[in-house]
């Protein structure tokens, strides 16, 4: 099994999705707890609207994602339409109208269609070791971020109003995570795609919470369960010639189907 | 139940004024939901306020807190006072993989720096609260797993872990059987009368309040009423207030408020 990652590209994709998968599983667990995991999958198509917009404008498509995904937090943590319609709804308009522009600024751009799938699944294996060193300078800057404030953001989500009442500044932590998560998401799905950052954010942290009560299990067990799916979907996807992206979710839903007997005992 | 002095209030400014609510009006954005309230919550007292859904009892509660700034008019709060906040048990989330004592020492944040992490004195004087309320032995149990009566004590405890001169409880007998919701305001009369500790209990249920709080804030679609309890609690005025036939009986020096006529 080990001489498959003998090749530079392998072992260049395998430790991508491991810290992809990592950063994703541990903020995950958030994610799932305060029930905002169509914010993750939202974040996402916007971000790959971003790599769209650059790809049709020549920029430099990292800091457009990015910058359109801080854009879309700030979207979904106001209220814009107040008690009309559940802000639930403009999370859902978000996901469609940023899929739409995704695959409307391919469309046009120079490198035209033949792009589509890459930005869209994303392409692990052609991540390059610079992406990789970025990506693990600011998985590890944001989980040491969010477990220094951890208090504060578990205060924040568990009981937000009780928070407020004992001083806790609740809306500039929830702004907070986002922004965190937004940097996450954007920067991940130039790596693995919005289908493989989205499975990673919610799979894992749901497998986890099935198999334990205590939050520091939980984050170990979630981290631990993106690891093993990725080791494992990389190398079927390699053995039997499968997308890697929809190989590595689909050992994550493998796993999350194991856990649920366990958890009922 | 064992008595622990640092859970005692301590006294605050001489006038011993909490919050007073001067000509204040309350609400959200266009929509007044109190107008012209005048209450003064002093050091000591224990304040009922009863009223159905959606009369302001959480307005008033949100106003207390700092929360909520009136429409106009004024509300002053004595900004040394810590206020210990136990929400409707329904709004805490229960998905949430955290223990008693997790949930409880989160009451011990506010008396922590931004980037300091509860020690071991902290998860100490947190299990004395917890054993103040009656369930030490639960510390280590997941909070979802606990019966209705007991969540109420985990929150009650989280309250009391942030040293407050003042305990706001917002509904906490909601949904309770009639042994359960006993318990519970007899251990907050206990904080009020040996701990020294201000209570202000929001309620819908004007019979279980009335023993209890020694004033009444009674709301009722603008209808309002605030004062000592034993002079709120006519049948004459709680006939006007709600507009219904109303009794007030004694029964062994505790009052009843009964409602509707006997029909044959």
């Amino acid at each position: 099994m080990t001489s498959i990652f003998h090749d530079e590209f392998m072992r260049t994709a395998l430790v991508a999705s491991l810290i992809v998968g990592a950063v994703c599983a541990y903020l995950g667990v958030y994610v799932v707890l305060r029930r905002i995991v169509f914010v993750g999958a939202a974040l996402a198509q916007v971000s790959s609207a971003g790599v769209g917009l650059a790809l049709l404008t020549g920029r430099e498509p990292s800091l457009t994602a990015l910058a359109l995904t801080l854009g879309g937090v700030a979207a979904f943590s106001i209220r814009p339409a107040g008690r009309k319609a559940a802000q639930e709804s403009f999370i859902g308009i978000g996901y469609a109208v940023a899929s739409a522009l995704a695959v409307l600024f391919v469309a046009k751009s120079a490198q035209g269609e033949g792009h589509l799938l890459d930005v869209l699944s994303g392409n692990i294996l052609t991540v390059t070791p610079a992406q990789v060193w970025w990506m693990a300078a600011v998985a590890a800057a944001a989980i040491a971020l969010h477990t220094l404030f951890h208090k504060q953001f578990l205060y924040s989500a568990f009981d937000g109003e009780t928070a407020r009442a004992s001083g806790t500044r609740v809306g500039w932590w929830d702004l907070f995570f986002f922004l965190i998560l937004g940097v996450i998401v954007s920067l991940a799905i130039r790596l693995a795609g919005t289908l493989l950052v989205f499975a990673f954010l919610v799979i894992p942290a749901v497998t986890a919470l099935l198999l334990s009560q205590r939050l520091g299990r939980i984050y170990a067990i979630a981290i631990g369960s993106a690891a093993i799916a990725t080791v494992a979907g990389l190398y079927a996807s390699l053995r039997m010639d499968l997308p890697t992206g929809p190989a590595i979710v689909a050992v994550l839903f493998i796993l999350l189907l194991l856990a649920i007997p366990i958890s009922r005992r | 139940m064992t008595h622990h002095a640092d859970i005692r209030a301590e006294r605050l400014s001489p006038s011993g004024e909490l919050v007073v609510f001067e000509h204040a009006n309350l609400g959200y954005g266009k929509l007044t939901v109190l107008a012209d309230l005048n209450l003064v919550l002093a050091s000591g007292d224990y304040l009922g306020i009863v009223g159905p859904n959606g009369a302001g009892k959480t307005t008033i509660l949100k106003a207390m807190l700092g929360i909520l700034r009136p429409l106009s008019g004024r509300v002053r709060r004595d900004a040394s006072v810590r206020f210990g906040y136990v929400p409707q048990r329904q709004y805490v989330d229960e998905t949430y993989p955290l223990t008693v004592m997790e949930v409880a020492l989160m009451g011990r944040y506010s008396l922590l720096g931004v980037f300091a992490r509860p020690k071991q004195k902290d998860r100490e004087f947190v299990l004395e609260c917890l054993d103040h309320v009656g369930i030490a032995d639960l510390a280590g149990k997941p909070y979802r797993d606990l019966s209705g009566g007991q969540k109420q004590r985990t929150l009650i405890a989280r309250a009391l872990a942030g040293q407050p001169q003042a305990l706001i409880l917002d509904e906490p007998t909601n949904d309770m059987d009639i042994g359960s919701e006993y318990a519970i305001m007899e251990l907050v009369k206990h904080f009020n009368t040996k701990d020294a500790i201000t209570v202000v209990m929001v309620s819908h249920l004007l019979n279980v309040v009335a023993n209890y709080a020694r004033d009444l804030a009674i709301l009722d679609g603008g209808v309002r009423v605030v004062g000592e309890t034993k002079e709120v609690l006519s049948a004459q005025h709680l006939t006007e207030i709600y507009g219904v036939p109303v009794d007030v009986a004694t029964v062994d020096g505790r009052s009843v408020v009964l409602t509707g006529v006997v029909h044959d």
